[in-house]
């Protein structure tokens, strides 16, 4: 039994080392995928041109000004004396943001009304635009307030601040996702492939009148699969902290728990489309059909609280959903497991249940 | 066992409305080279997975050495050997890891097995090649690469599913001398094939015919039954000529054979020395020879019979 199950994964091993291009995929492009996703969807916003008006020209507007370009966030772009040249540089794309200093700015400082000073945003790119709002709203309120507070008595100052990741820094909420994405990928893709792969050789058939036991072929055609995903986990962690800084707060044991049983159920997942794609076009239809989905409704790149409640409930059955908050809570948090057994539970019960299934679905598929 | 390999009775297959294989019946003897004959779609491959346990039979009982192989498919896997037409193997593997693994997949290993990869590797002339890929070879040799796994583990039945379509035609020869010395070894051959030719190899034949076992004997039981009389071989008239010129004689039947005419008379009919003076009466010169009877006429004639009999 173990001696057959030992022999179909030395073959499976060999195919897969003889291939140049699978040992890529399995090994080299995880890692790199990882440095252009890191490096590549990044939502920190910094150095948006900003057209400045500034009709005041007062040493208190120019101080206004300094302070607000201050942080890298807006850079100055131009610098125009009509309102209108500033609206224009909006629309031509030369600015993203505007700011316009009325006149009086300085004069009227200190009134109840206070000065009025505008900020246009271009609202094109949503993420960008709220990142420049809010950043521009908390740099006038601060200073909008020093000036007023004084005679209202003690200030309330909002001061937030951001737990796990301080900096907020994109990479370190990505790495954990982009873990999840390519496990699945080299896991659950490969796997359909190479089952249909065997199908359309006719090796499969070839197999099946050997007195080897289904379970036994299935096992040996993926165990080597759950090794290639351990071997993923500790490149991307190592990479990971290494070139985006992304911290290793938890225990990484617990993590490598956490991907042994995701990795069982994306297993599954593949064995499953494998089973029903007859050739290997099919299966990469099917398992590009099946990844994508599943990394949106993850929380990989939107949180699962902003879906719509009758969305929400089937994330519960994506492997990658709990394995997302595994990673995460392990690498950025240092939660234990007590904090992630809920996880942990979920994963094991879909992967086995997935395996069985695939297992079911593959002995018929047979008959 | 009784000396029966193979025991079918009444074997039905069906695919939804359509009755791949019809109520057939038949013995293999151990030992026996048994052929099974038919066009593209007749039933033969399907038959020939039933037998190998790969697919359910709808009704009827099927022994394979020993086993009830509708009852337990699983438990025939280890007395047969398979070859598929396409010789599924693994390209990317050399010639010894496909024995491997398939050594392996039939509960081989060790010193087991490696004596007997050896020993088929020099019985079908593979010892030279066992770490080339099997991608880097030509078809004969997958074919024989193919026929090694599926003997290593000594079974006492071989399925061959056409296993010389699309190989050179030297290389069918020297496969056929193997699969005699198989034969004469005392394994069970089983093998299906649309060479005509071949046939001629087999020691029995089965003819399927629209999902039935139309025609079931050796090969000179099934020229006798259903090509009785002789066989005229005709070159140099066309058919429409023929008839014309030899109104008055009285031929069984007229049938192209190649660039030539076989007409078939009875066993006291026309010699061909009268059918040649009656074309050249009629002013057609033409070389008239008696020829043996082939399975081609056998294999046209229970076709024909088929399709007359509504059989379809």
């Amino acid at each position: 039994m173990l001696r057959s199950l030992f022999n179909v994964m030395t073959k499976e091993a060999i195919q897969t080392l003889r291939d140049r291009r699978m040992t890529f995929i399995l090994m080299i492009a995880p890692l790199l995928q990882l440095s252009l996703f890191g490096y590549a969807v990044n939502f920190d916003v910094d150095h948006l041109p900003t057209v400045v008006c500034d009709q005041d020209a007062t040493p208190k507007s120019q101080e206004l000004l300094q302070g607000f370009f201050a942080n890298a966030i807006f850079t100055r772009a131009a610098d125009v004396l009509d309102p209108a040249a500033a609206q224009r540089a909006l629309e031509s794309g030369a600015a993203e943001v505007a700011v316009i200093v009325p006149h009086g700015f300085t004069r009227e400082a200190g009134r109840e009304a206070g000065p009025e000073v505008q900020v246009i945003v271009d609202g094109t790119d949503t993420t960008r635009a709220q990142v420049a709002q809010a950043d521009a709203r908390e740099f006038l309120v601060e200073h909008g307030l020093s000036a007023a507070t004084a005679a209202i008595g003690p200030p309330l100052v909002l001061e937030p601040r951001i737990l796990y990741n301080p900096r907020l820094s994109s990479p370190v909420y990505m790495v954990p996702g982009i873990l999840g994405m390519l496990l699945m990928q080299a896991t659950a893709f490969l796997t359909a492939m190479g089952l249909a792969r065997e199908k359309e050789a006719g090796t499969l058939e070839q197999v099946l009148v050997t007195p080897i036991r289904p379970s036994v072929l299935l096992a040996g055609k993926t165990l080597p699969f759950v090794f290639v995903g351990l071997f993923d986990i500790v490149g991307v962690i190592l990479l990971g902290s290494l070139l985006f800084a992304v911290p290793v707060r938890g225990s990484l044991a617990l993590l490598g728990l956490g991907g042994f049983l995701y990795v069982f159920s994306t297993l599954g997942f593949g064995i499953l489309l494998g089973t029903l794609a007859s050739s290997q076009q099919q299966a990469i239809l099917a398992a590009f059909a099946f990844i994508l989905p599943a990394s949106l409704l993850s929380g990989f790149l939107s949180p699962i609280a902003s879906m719509p409640a009758w969305l929400r409930p089937l994330t519960f059955l994506n492997p990658m959903r709990h394995f997302l908050e595994i990673v995460r809570g392990t690498l950025l948090k240092g939660e234990g497991f007590a904090d992630l057994y809920r996880q942990f539970v979920a994963l094991l019960v879909i992967g086995v249940a997935v395996l069985l299934l695939s297992i079911a679905r593959f002995r018929k598929h047979l008959a | 066992m009784d000396g029966r390999a193979i025991r079918v009775e009444k074997l039905t297959r069906r695919f939804g409305g359509f009755v791949a294989v019809n109520e057939v019946s038949f013995d293999v003897a151990q030992g026996e080279i048994f052929g099974f004959l038919g066009a593209n779609g007749a039933g033969k491959s399907t038959t020939m997975r039933i037998l190998c346990g790969l697919l359910p039979a709808s009704s009827g009982s099927v022994h394979v050495a020993g086993v009830d192989v509708v009852h337990d498919p699983a438990a025939v896997r280890r007395s047969i050997g398979y070859m598929s037409q396409k010789f599924s193997l693994y390209l990317d593997l050399t010639v010894d890891e496909n024995l491997k693994f398939f050594g392996g997949a039939y509960g081989l290993f060790g010193r087991d097995l490696r004596g007997r990869r050896e020993r088929v590797e020099a019985q079908l002339g593979l010892a030279a090649l066992g770490s080339r890929l099997v991608a880097s070879l030509p078809g004969g040799i997958r074919q024989r690469v193919a026929l090694a796994c599926a003997i290593l583990h000594s079974p006492s039945i071989v399925f061959l599913d056409e296993p010389t379509s699309g190989v050179d035609p030297e290389s069918r020869r020297a496969f056929w001398r193997l699969i005699r010395k198989l034969a004469d070894a005392g394994t069970t051959i089983f093998v299906t094939t649309h060479y005509l030719d071949e046939a001629e190899y087999c020691e029995r034949l089965g003819l399927m015919s629209a999902g039935r076992l139309a025609a079931l004997g050796t090969p000179i039981e099934l020229r006798e039954a259903f090509v009785p009389g002789r066989m005229l071989e005709i070159h140099g008239v066309g058919i429409d000529a023929l008839r014309r010129s030899a109104a008055g004689l009285p031929l069984l039947s007229v049938e192209p054979f190649g660039a030539a005419l076989h007409v078939r008379v009875d066993r006291d009919g026309p010699g061909a020395d009268d059918l040649r003076r009656a074309l050249a009466a009629a002013g057609v010169p033409a070389q008239v020879a008696e020829t043996g009877v082939t399975l081609e006429d056998v294999f046209l004639t229970v076709e024909r019979a088929t399709i007359a009999g509504g059989g379809g």
